[in-house]
Parts: C-alpha cells; sequence; structure tokens
C-alpha cells in the first residue's frame, strides 16, 4: 500500500509504484476529474496539480507523487477556500473562481478536455494575477509538456473565462 | 384495448386517454402510437408506450420532466434548446422543466442520432409539447367550464372567466396519457419521428425562446460532479485492451503467449481475429497487452495505395460505375453548348483528404453480458438505439434483450452517429467470454488507426463565364468513397454478423451513392449540372478482413468535400470575372437570407469591394496579407464566413488573423449557446484547413498520435466574430452545431490566393504544400 495525499486528504492505495498517477486517481480514487486523454502527455485531459504546479498524471508514476500535493479538479473549491482562510462550512459550497467562470462563460462544450483547462488555468492565475491574452495562449499552448488540446474548438471561451476569474478573484483580494 | 372507466378524446390526431382516478400522484404522460401498430408489439426494454412516462411527463407540482433519445455530445441542445422549445409551447417558465432523461435505450422515446436536433425547425420534442399543450387546454376547458378559445395561459397556468388551474392542479389526482401518432424504425439511423400537425404556439409570443440560458449540464461537468462513460464502474469490473491487426487487412497467425509470472491474473481471449487482453486492473491490462502484443503474429498485407497515391488511385483504379451516378434536383440547361461557348472558363479539379474526427478521448465502452444473456452497454454513442440494432444481430438475439445507458463523454463529430465508435462491440464480446462486465478503453494510436474516417473526395469543376463576366453555365462532377460504414469493427475481426460493407445495391444509409449533399445557392445561374460519383470504401474489398479504410460521416458530412470546390471555384470565377468575390456571389443569388449573409459579413469584417488578388505576393520572409469568402445553407441555416490571413512566402505558413462569420437560423433559440457552438466549429475548421490529413501507407493508418495527426492549438487562433441574425418571420429553427467547420478551408484558400496569386486546390493548407505551390 502506498499513501499519497490528494486534495488535502492522505490516502492508501493499493496500486504499485510504476502505476501512471491517473489510473490511481480514477480508478483506486474513484475521482472523475483528470480523463485519459493520450496516455503520452501530448494533450492535457488529465492534468493535476502536483504541489501546485500543473502535471500530466497519465505519464507520472504513482511512486514520484509520494510525499507531495496533489490538486484535482474536485479540490480546486477547497484549495481555494484555504487560500482565502473560508470557514468549513463555505468552505464545502465553494467554486473555485476558475470553476465559476468556466460556467458563467458557458465555456465546455463537451467538456472532456476541461479538467487539463481549468487546472492550467488555476496554475497560471496563481502565478499571474491578470494575464495578458498572450500570456494566456503561452500558458496553453507552450508552457507545458504539450499544448492542453480541445477537439471542440472551445479555446475562445477558455480565454475569456480566464480573464473572467481573473476578474472574480481580485474582487476577493 | 380499452379499460373500463377509460375516457378517449381526440386531440388533433392524438389521443387523449383518462385512466379514472387516483388517490395520490396523477401525472400527464405523453407516449406514442405507432400506426398499424399494436402496442403489445413494443419490444421490452424500449419504453413502452402504455406505461407512463415518455417524452413529456407533468407533474402535479407543476414541475415537467422531458425524455428525448438523442444524446448530447456538446452540443448542449438537449439542455437547453429543448428545454426551451417545450417551455414555449406549454407557456410554462424554462425552470419548470426540472429533468431532462436522454439517451438510454430503455427509458427514451425517440432513438435517432446525435445530429439534426432541431430536426428541420420541428423537432419531435416540440411536436409532442404541442400535442400536450392541446390536452391540457381540453382538461382546462372541461374542468373550468370555459370555452377554449376563452382561456388564456402564462405561467403554466390557464385562466378565464375569472377562474383559475395550474397545469400541476389539471393533473393531480388523475392518469393521464396522451398517445400521439410517429413512424419510422427506433433503431435505425433516423429512429421515430412526430406525425401530424398540432397547432404550434406563434413565434410572435415567444418569451423563453431566444434568451440566452445556460447550459444545465455545464455545472456538473465543471465541479466534476458530472458521471461520464469513463466513470462506469460495476461490482467485478474486468478492464481490457485490444490487441488489433498489424494492418487493415492482416489476419491472425498466432496469438502471442501471456506471461502468467508477470501477469498472473490476465487471461487473452481470442475470436476470429480479435484479440483482446482482460485484467482485473487496469494498469496491468496496459502491460499484458503490450506484452501479448509483442508475441503476436499477423500476416503481412499491403492493399492500399498509400496517401502519395490516393487521388492517382481514386480517378484511375477505383470502381464509379456500379454505382448509379446521383444528380441535383436543381440540374437545368444543356451544359455542352454553355461550355462551348463560353467567353472565359475555369476548368479545375479539387482534392479533399481523409479526416479524423479525433475525440479527445479515445472510444471505450463498459459491457456487462449476464447469465440469462441480458446485454447491458454503458457507454457515449451518438445513436444507442442503432447500437442496440447492431449488437442484437451480432450476437443472434432480439434487441428486447439489449439496453444501452448513455454518458458524457467527449465530442465524436459524427463518428458514432451510426451506432458504434469503436469499443461497444468488442467490450460485449469481451464480457461474454469471461463472464464479467469488461470495460474496453481503446489507447490513443487505436483510436487513430482503427477508428473510421472521414472520406477523402475529389471534385471536377468547370465554369463558363459570358461576356459580360456572369456564370453562363457551371458543371461540378463530385467523386467520393462510401461514407456511412456502420459494421461494428470487432464483430468483422470476430467473423460475427453484421450489416454488409457500403455497397451499389443498398438504399440510403450503407449505400456507396454519392448524393448532392451541398445545396446550390447561385439561382441566377442558367445552366447547371451536379452531379455524385460513388465507390467502394478504398482497400476494403482488397482486405482479406473487409476492413481497408472504412469511412464515415464527420461533421458536415459530404457537404464539406462538396462546399470547398464549389465556393473556392466561385472565388476564382469571380477573379476570373475581374468582380468582388463577395458582389459576384450577391449578383448571381436569388434567395434573400442568402444574400443577407454575405452582406452582413461584409460590413462586419470591414471588407473592402475589390478583385482578387489586389497586390499578389509570393515570395519573401514578409507576411503576405489577402481575405476570402464561403458561404453555405446546411439544415435550414445560412452561413456567410471571411477569413483574413497572414502568409508567409519563404516558409508557407499561414496564420488566420481574423475569422468573421454571419449566421441566419431563422429563429435563434439561444444566442449565448449558438454562439459557442460557431465558435467552436470555426476553430475546428481552421485545424481542418490547415493541417489536417489522415496519412496511411500500403498497410495502414500511419497517424498515431496528436504529433502525427496535429490539430490546432490556442495560439493559432484567430479573432473570431461572430454575427447572429435573428429571423423569426422564417418560423423554424435551423441547426448550428455543423457547417461552421466547413466554412473555413474555401475561405482560407481563396485568401491565400488573393494574397499571392496562387490557387492551393488541395486540403490540407500545410506549409510544405503551401511553399512548394508558391514557388512553382
Ligand atoms: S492523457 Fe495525459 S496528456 Fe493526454
Ligand atoms: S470541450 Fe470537447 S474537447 Fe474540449
Amino acid at each position: 500500500m502506498a499513501t499519497i495525499v490528494v486534495n488535502g486528504v492522505r490516502r492508501e492505495v493499493p496500486s504499485p509504484g510504476d502505476t501512471p498517477l491517473l489510473y490511481v486517481l480514477r480508478n483506486d480514487l474513484e475521482l472523475s476529474g483528470p480523463q485519459f486523454g493520450c496516455g503520452m502527455a501530448q494533450c492535457g485531459s488529465c492534468s493535476v496539480l502536483l504541489d501546485g504546479k500543473e502535471i500530466r498524471s497519465c505519464i507520472t508514476p504513482l511512486s514520484a507523487a509520494s510525499g507531495k500535493e496533489v490538486t484535482t479538479l474536485e479540490g480546486l473549491g477547497a484549495r481555494w477556500a484555504q487560500q482565502k482562510g473560508l470557514p468549513k462550512a463555505e468552505a464545502e459550497r465553494t467554486l473555485h473562481p476558475v470553476q465559476q467562470a468556466w460556467i458563467e462563460e458557458q465555456t465546455p462544450l463537451c467538456g472532456f478536455c476541461q479538467n487539463g483547462m481549468m487546472i492550467k488555468a488555476t496554475e497560471l492565475l496563481e502565478r499571474v494575477a491578470t494575464p495578458t491574452v498572450a500570456q494566456i495562449k503561452e500558458a496553453f499552448t507552450t508552457s507545458g509538456p504539450s499544448a492542453h488540446l480541445c477537439r471542440c474548438g472551445s479555446y475562445t471561451a477558455i480565454i475569456e473565462a480566464v480573464q473572467h476569474a481573473a476578474t472574480i478573484m481580485a474582487k476577493a483580494r | 384495448m380499452s379499460m373500463p372507466n377509460e375516457k378517449h378524446v381526440d386531440v388533433f390526431g392524438a389521443t387523449l386517454t383518462r385512466r379514472g382516478f387516483v388517490k395520490a400522484g396523477g401525472a400527464l404522460c405523453v407516449g406514442f402510437g405507432l400506426a398499424g401498430r399494436l402496442p403489445a408489439a413494443t419490444p421490452k426494454n424500449t419504453l413502452d408506450p402504455t406505461l407512463p412516462g415518455s417524452w413529456i411527463e407533468i407533474h402535479p407540482d407543476n414541475t415537467i420532466l422531458i425524455r428525448t433519445g438523442k444524446s448530447d455530445f456538446g452540443q448542449s441542445t438537449t439542455f437547453t434548446a429543448y428545454r426551451q422549445i417545450v417551455a414555449e409551447e406549454l407557456s410554462v417558465p424554462f425552470e419548470a422543466i426540472t429533468t431532462v432523461v436522454m439517451g438510454d435505450t430503455d427509458r427514451t422515446p425517440d432513438g435517432s442520432g446525435a445530429f439534426d436536433f432541431l430536426g428541420r425547425g420541428t423537432p419531435n420534442i416540440r411536436k409532442a409539447a404541442a400535442y400536450t399543450y392541446q390536452a391540457l387546454l381540453d382538461q382546462a376547458s372541461e374542468r373550468l367550464r370555459v370555452p377554449r378559445n376563452e382561456l388564456s395561459t402564462k405561467d403554466g397556468v390557464f385562466s378565464g372567466r375569472g377562474k383559475r388551474i395550474s397545469y400541476g392542479d389539471l393533473v393531480k389526482g388523475r392518469q393521464l396519457k396522451l398517445t400521439i401518432p410517429v413512424t419510422g424504425d427506433l433503431t435505425n439511423l433516423m429512429g421515430l419521428t412526430v406525425t401530424g400537425n398540432p397547432p404550434m404556439k406563434p413565434v410572435s409570443q415567444y418569451t423563453v425562446i431566444g434568451q440566452s440560458y445556460k447550459n444545465s449540464v455545464t455545472a456538473s461537468k465543471v465541479a466534476a460532479r458530472e458521471q461520464w462513460a469513463t466513470d462506469v464502474r460495476l461490482p467485478g469490473l474486468m478492464h481490457a485492451r485490444m490487441v488489433h491487426p498489424k494492418t487493415l487487412g492482416s489476419t491472425l497467425v498466432s496469438a502471442g503467449a501471456l506471461d502468467k509470472t508477470r501477469f498472473p491474473n490476465s487471461q487473452v481471449i481470442v475470436k476470429g481475429n480479435l484479440v483482446g487482453v482482460v485484467a482485473p486492473t487496469e494498469w496491468e491490462a496496459i502491460r499484458a497487452a503490450q506484452q501479448v502484443a509483442a508475441a503476436t503474429k499477423w500476416s503481412e498485407w499491403k492493399g492500399l495505395p498509400g496517401d502519395a497515391n490516393l487521388f492517382t488511385h481514386l480517378r484511375e483504379s477505383s470502381d464509379w460505375k456500379a454505382t448509379p451516378v446521383m444528380k441535383s434536383d436543381k440540374t437545368r440547361g444543356e451544359v455542352a453548348p454553355a461550355l462551348a461557348n463560353a467567353s472565359k472558363k475555369l476548368t479545375a479539379t479539387y482534392q479533399m483528404p481523409f479526416m479524423k474526427h479525433a475525440p479527445i478521448g479515445p472510444t471505450m465502452a463498459v459491457a456487462d453480458v449476464q447469465a440469462g444473456g441480458e446485454v447491458h452497454i454503458y457507454t457515449h454513442n451518438q445513436n444507442p438505439q442503432a447500437l442496440r440494432g447492431e449488437i442484437a444481430q451480432m450476437l443472434g438475439i432480439t434487441t428486447d434483450r439489449i439496453v444501452v445507458r448513455s454518458f458524457a463523454g467527449p465530442g465524436h463529430y459524427g463518428r458514432s452517429n451510426g451506432g458504434n465508435a469503436g469499443a461497444e462491440d468488442e467490450a460485449v464480446i469481451l464480457s461474454k467470454a469471461v463472464g464479467s462486465p469488461v470495460r474496453v478503453q481503446w489507447m490513443r494510436e487505436e483510436d487513430f488507426q482503427w477508428s473510421t474516417q472521414s472520406p477523402a473526395a475529389f471534385s471536377d469543376v468547370e465554369i463558363a463565364l459570358d461576356a459580360n463576366g456572369k456564370i453562363a453555365a457551371y458543371q461540378v462532377d463530385h467523386y467520393m468513397p462510401a461514407m456511412q460504414d456502420d459494421r461494428p469493427v470487432g464483430a468483422i475481426l470476430a467473423g460475427l454478423p453484421t450489416m454488409p460493407a457500403p455497397n451499389e445495391k443498398a438504399e440510403f444509409i450503407g449505400s456507396t451513392a454519392n448524393s448532392l449533399q451541398d445545396p446550390w445557392i447561385y439561382d441566377g445561374v442558367p445552366v447547371l449540372l451536379e452531379r455524385g460519383h460513388g465507390t467502394y470504401q478504398v482497400g476494403e474489398k482488397a482486405s482479406p478482413l473487409g476492413i481497408g479504410l472504412r469511412d464515415h460521416s464527420m461533421r458536415t458530412p459530404g457537404q464539406f468535400q462538396q462546399n470547398f470546390p464549389r465556393e473556392l471555384a466561385i472565388s476564382e470565377a469571380a477573379a476570373l470575372a475581374g468582380a468582388d468575390a463577395i458582389q459576384f456571389r450577391i449578383d448571381h443569388a436569388t434567395e434573400e437570407r442568402a444574400i443577407g449573409v454575405l452582406k452582413a459579413v461584409r460590413e462586419a469584417s470591414g471588407w473592402q469591394t475589390r478583385p482578387s488578388p489586389a497586390n499578389p505576393v509570393s515570395t519573401g520572409d514578409k507576411p503576405a496579407r489577402g481575405r476570402g469568402v464561403s458561404v453555405m445553407f446546411r439544415s435550414g441555416t445560412y452561413w456567410a464566413c471571411v477569413c483574413e490571413i497572414a502568409v508567409t512566402p519563404s516558409t508557407g505558413a499561414i496564420q488566420v488573423e481574423k475569422y468573421t462569420v454571419a449566421v441566419d437560423p431563422g429563429i435563434i433559440v439561444n444566442p449565448m449557446q449558438l454562439k459557442r457552438q460557431v465558435e467552436g466549429g470555426a476553430v475546428m475548421g481552421i485545424s481542418h484547413a490547415l493541417l489536417e490529413e489522415a496519412k496511411f501507407d500500403e498497410s495502414a493508418i500511419t497517424a498515431r498520435d496528436w504529433q502525427t495527426y496535429p490539430i490546432l492549438k490556442m495560439a493559432d487562433i484567430p479573432e473570431i466574430k461572430v454575427v447572429l441574425l435573428n429571423r423569426p418571420e422564417v418560423g423554424s429553427y435551423g441547426g448550428g452545431s455543423e457547417a461552421a467547420n466547413a466554412l473555413a478551408a474555401p475561405a482560407i484558400a481563396a485568401a491565400l490566393f488573393d494574397a499571392t496569386g496562387k490557387i492551393a486546390r488541395r486540403l490540407p493548407l500545410k506549409a510544405d504544400y503551401v511553399q512548394t505551390l508558391l514557388k512553382a
């Protein structure tokens, strides 16, 4: 049994250490945020935050996550609540500003890629409070192991949602 | 069959049945009656029309539930437009429709695929709602003793002569069943269609349609609360990976033995040429399948022409004779003399490659073949009822033993609208073999290499211009292999029964006929001949498996392949005539809505009226700029698009800088959702135009990942401007999820010509092709 910390909770998992983190999250922990898109770090569907940095869980072995903090789409709300010091009751009802903006802007089409898009957006906005369009494009295209791909073509809606999320976060400051 | 205490009332051809009174609850439920068929003939595990519950249910608490056989793949239609349409016809608030059930074969009424949601302006759900409203009106009139024509409705309450009653109160304590007329076949591509002509609400009274309601499923997807098909977990679930043949024509020589020391809990299943590996965990299934694949031997096969020879093969070595030639119904005049007497003439051939649907997640499905032979399939599929029919045929059982449940998943863009995307039948075969539920997940490489593709095509165009620079005659011959192969690939590999491969004898679906998909827009042209030539799929007959390059309709199917040649040729003809490309189109169109979108896109894009090219530059490192236009009519909607590009001649790289599109769907149901659909289509279309081609050698598709099949990235998108033209007077709802992806290619190619003076008649417009073209 390996132990990992996911969304602030210490979890025991039965998978061997060479298992890609994606299968551990989906099958052992029954999380539904990260998705299998390519298994080759080429699309971003499987992204999670590892100590606040966006990684591709499809190529990251379980062993590489030990001792580090994994945040999935499920944990974004709590992450924001903690950053803002919100009381526990409120924290449970909270969506991360990125998620709020994704709903406000009606960003997803099929939505399958959007886990990675929201993870990437969170990473970006934790680093750059009000990114320019060029910075957003750079983050989603060249900053990681590959571009974050959306086959449905929601890129415009993503850019608008990132900007909207930045506004929500600025107001909460 | 009539029960005691039952009362039947005719409602514009539908029948309202009142079955006594009940102590608690009560509802009005809307079912269907098949003309000439008894309810007893309704197969089991299909929503029984005699049971309460079908398209629409009205509850005593004034909430409403709707059901549709259509699965939403990101179009948002079932969660927004369908709710708006029902709310509008029933005159209830949007929020009154609290539940949407879709796609499950045992819980939804009508079947058909995830396309044409708005059903040429009158989807099933609209008529079902219209019938329901009339039945409610009858009931209210009877209960309040006020004539129908003196009753008015607002927010789910009838009132007249100072009396009022809500819909909830009308159904409280009663069992009302409305049976509406339908035709069609549940498990074929089109499913059932509601017939008859119930009165519909006048468009002038619309209050719900036209508003930007949010998609109710978005919040659950964004908050990770959605249950995706990928999340389906059943007790005893086993994970599987397939070992697909080495080529598209290889047969199995010997299946590799499993290394039991490394994979003690895995097993290899072999059935004909189908090889799968089943294991208790996903990671073991992946590794065991890799080990087995390395040890499995397949026959060699080289029966494909290879992409470099594709168009020579299509023109010279394909059988275009066996399949009847299709002609458009707008054919008129004698082309031969008109072409012979041309003052100026354009003769050109256009070539479109194979493209992949390329869903962002590879196909997967969970199947549970139970001990009694009942089959449950949990998947993400554009046509669950058709899948049910295909699995029944494969197993030699009746459809009543099969249930398909639908869940959210990646967009398929048409790939599964004929009932399968790849993994479903394989999951069934493996589950039956191992006796437990099995989840088949294809890997990325398999999804490129073993799925169907959008067929390649070419078109020969001849245009005659008269002395005034007007089109005197237009002739086109479109050539394309069959587009709709719905045979499940696992069934083919396993040697189990399937429908036949597309052939010239089949009617409609499954035919090799190449029908005219791109409605002619230039009715001012006096002489017109449009022909479609069809043939078998490339390599299929040569493949010992009967597989080869299987094709399937893809977003804007067939019309993509026919609109690119037409619209680029029209831009070329305009240049030949020394005319402005938009004005030239307007001068040849007669339909006011077509002219309307052209004028709208001209204004919105800031188009300068002038002939193309203005100052062509085809050398150097400095970007040359140009603009092009295209227009299309599809599913009740008129579209026109302008693309502005920058091309660097020395590298051939094209950047689309601005994409402006004008859309006239008639009545706009939901502006926000329509805008998002159009933006998505625009991005996909630029990707098609600049990047997409499914490469193949003599044996197989060689595209294997996102590097060998690149799609557009965020950094490469242009500024996108969407102009929505709401035209309530049209009276119908046009589709918005297709067309946008086809508009970009001819507009970009015309823009390249405008910038450089060189015409690229082959897609995609990749940098190396454009570079070579500009050097020539
Ligand atoms: S699934 Fe991990 S990057 Fe594609
Ligand atoms: S929303 Fe469908 S792939 Fe991005």
